[in-house]
């Protein structure tokens, strides 16, 4: 049966049941193919990133892009709690925290989380802040930064 | 979003939920992400200040987070 364009009576087509049932799509991905297409080569396994953003700390605090966050917390200066959208399976996932640094110096910055105890299935807290060896007196601190990126791989 | 959740934590200090473009309501984010049993509003971007020198100075005035109480979604505040 054709798939039929009608005016009067609308649209009328084939059934698709048995076409894109689950019997059908058995092999039709193959792992080598997912790995191809996200360039991964060798036998590795691939973990993707399970939840991202990357967010301006200062000023009026505001997200860029995110993926799997519902919000952003802000806690106090150099505090912010990434809340998911869809929580991880359990806390023990990777939390990568990498802010750019706001000028041209030897300064270190850093994103990272805050205490064990605040790395949940649902959030984590990131503290932003440097560590400066030229500044003397304040060789530490936590700071706002501009341009902080965290991604979560589980 | 051009809307902000503000509520106080325990220790007095003031937070600001800013929401990300998820797919949810502000209502909806602000009943999953506010701590569970702490009452929160919903502002305006432009009722919080963007100078934050005296960010960990802020204060709220308990009678004015009057748009619900948090959800159990996070379990600390």
């Amino acid at each position: 049966m054709a798939i039929v364009l009608d005016g009067t009576t609308g649209i009328s087509a084939p059934a698709l049941t048995g076409l894109i049932d689950a019997a059908n799509l058995t092999g039709v991905i193959a792992a080598a193919q997912i790995t191809g297409a996200l360039n991964a080569s060798g036998s590795a396994p691939v973990f993707t990133c399970r939840a991202w953003v990357n967010f301006n700390g200062t000023g009026t605090i505001a997200i860029r892009a995110s993926g799997n966050v519902s919000s952003i917390t802000d806690y106090g200066v150099g505090m912010y709690r990434l809340n998911f959208t869809t929580a991880m399976p359990d806390a023990n996932y990777a939390v990568i925290g990498s802010p750019s640094k706001p000028s041209v110096s030897s300064w270190v910055y850093w994103a990272q989380p805050r205490m064990p105890s605040e790395i949940l299935a649902e959030s984590v807290v990131i503290q932003t802040g440097y560590v400066s060896g030229t500044n003397a007196g304040n060789y530490n601190a936590t700071q706002d930064l501009s341009d902080i990126s965290v991604a979560i791989f589980r | 979003m051009s809307k902000r959740i503000i509520y106080k934590n325990t220790d007095g200090t003031v937070a600001v939920i800013i929401p990300a473009d998820c797919g949810l309501t502000i209502e909806q984010i602000a009943a999953k992400d506010v701590p569970t049993g702490l009452p929160y509003k919903i502002v305006d971007v432009s009722d919080i200040p963007s100078d934050r020198t005296e960010r960990d100075a802020w204060m709220i005035d308990d009678t004015e987070l009057t748009d619900g109480i948090g959800g159990d979604s996070n379990e600390f505040n």
